[in-house]
């Protein structure tokens, strides 16, 4: 045990990590993984500016926007649902976590409505680099979001235990901190892909 | 489960087990980046096949000499997953996930190893083939690599489970190692896209599909030799001691 000199106060700040360490290791894998995604994509803006630009413009920027606002809007219920879980853990805070999900199937819905569009237009990855990277990005975030919603289903169900322990409480965390990843990654992607 | 503290024999197993991992490691860097042109890749797979012929012809015996280097990397991961597998029986009372673990391991090895033959056989008597032959070759051994996604993903979601779902105190590993391998096997997952393209970053040559799983997986070697070095140390997430059912 270390002595600590009683002429000098060392202050040990407890932090505590919410959830559990291991998540945010994930949580910063992804954004590393994700941080390569877009400089591709930045790449492509700057190689083929011409295509990349012509290929944007048809894009749908509200079909992206509603997207954005639908895992927004579904992080702000996991946020409420966590909070709810800390201080008044009851049988009604699993709803916001059902909220939730029912927001990512919305932006799962809207996302296989824009690709169907797309593709029935004869826009595909093939069509061009631009596409390609669009589908393919936004294909493996749509991945993310998928296990993001059997997350906070998982969650959901772990909040309508009768007690909600520090075992507990680190899986609601836990979860709830990947699916604001989810949240972060799309917002990077909207905004490289729709709008700049 | 017994206690390991008078089985020094599992202390040296352990410790054996870890560096063959780092051993691993360093036989592919050998083989695989500086002699065989594995990583960074030699071939492109946009080429004409004459392209293919000429890099081999001209490269041989590099790429011979490299292939044997990695056959020797990559027959390791048999030790590595094996001893993985040893850690996670511990806490296991009636085994399941450590014979699953062994069964993917013991894949991952084969695998491994016709990679290294595929790489070998493309240089082996390049005066002999098509071209063609060639371009398969080395199709064949990227995709051995990297379209094995739920072989080595799934490899490493059956290492993560037990850990996530053992009792606190009673976990095989450090509940971040399960976070470690549930993120390889999400950097492994693009490799599946090398079948629809030939050129770009989601071909065989590309920083997505190449790059990417390859620096994850060598990256998930070395974390878990050390994980596997942890084990021998009772860092405090050593399994509690359970007597044995009768």
């Amino acid at each position: 045990m270390p002595e600590f000199s009683t002429t000098r106060e060392v202050k040990t700040a407890k932090g505590r990590v919410p959830g559990e360490v291991g998540i945010w290791l994930f949580v910063a894998g992804d954004l590393v993984v994700f941080a390569v995604f877009f400089i591709v994509i930045a790449l492509g803006h700057v190689d083929q500016a011409e295509v990349f630009a012509r290929s944007r413009a048809s894009l749908d920027m509200w079909v992206g926007v509603l997207n954005t606002l639908l895992l927004l809007t579904g992080s702000w219920f996991v946020a409420v649902g966590v909070e709810k879980c800390r201080t008044n853990p009851s049988s009604g805070v699993s709803r916001y976590f059902t909220l939730a999900i029912l927001c990512g199937l919305g932006f799962v819905a809207n996302k296989s409505f824009e690709w169907g569009g797309k593709i029935s237009s004869g826009i595909n990855p093939a069509t061009n680099d631009f596409f390609m990277l669009f589908f393919i990005f936004t294909g493996i975030h749509l991945l993310h979001v998928l296990v993001g919603i059997v997350v906070v289903l998982l969650i959901r169900n772990t909040s309508r235990r009768p007690a909600l322990g520090k075992r507990e409480m680190q899986t609601i965390e836990s979860g709830a901190t990947f699916w604001h990843l989810v949240d972060l990654l799309w917002i990077a992607l909207f905004a490289l892909l729709y709008l700049l | 489960m017994k206690s390991i503290e008078n089985d020094p024999l599992f202390t040296r197993a352990m410790v054996f087990c870890a560096w063959t991992g780092f051993a691993c490691v360093v036989f592919f860097i050998i083989g695989g980046v500086i002699l065989g042109g594995m990583l960074p890749p030699l071939f492109n797979s946009a080429e004409p096949a004459a392209e293919f012929a000429r890099k081999v012809s001209e490269n041989a015996f590099s790429l011979r000499l490299g292939s044997a280097f990695m056959v020797l990397s990559f027959a390791l991961f048999g030790t590595v997953g094996a001893g993985i597998a040893a850690q996670t029986r511990r806490v296991e009372i009636n085994p399941v996930f450590s014979i699953v673990q062994t069964v993917f391991g013991a894949g991952g090895m084969t695998i491994g190893v016709l990679v290294a033959f595929a790489w070998g056989l493309a240089a082996f008597r390049p005066e002999l083939y098509e071209p063609s032959i060639i371009v398969t070759w080395i199709d064949y051994a990227y995709f051995l690599a990297l379209f094995s996604v739920p072989l080595f993903g799934g490899w490493c979601v059956v290492i993560a489970l037990p850990i996530l779902w053992s009792e606190e105190g009673s976990e095989p590993f450090p509940r971040w190692v399960a976070y470690v391998n549930l993120w390889a096997a999400l950097l492994y997952a693009p490799g599946l896209l090398i079948i629809f393209f030939k050129d770009g970053p989601f071909s065989w040559h590309g920083i997505v599909a190449l790059w990417i799983p390859y620096l994850a997986y060598f990256g998930w070697i070395m974390i878990m030799s050390f994980a596997l070095l942890g084990a021998t140390r009772q860092q405090g997430t050593e399994p509690s001691l359970r007597t044995e059912s009768a």
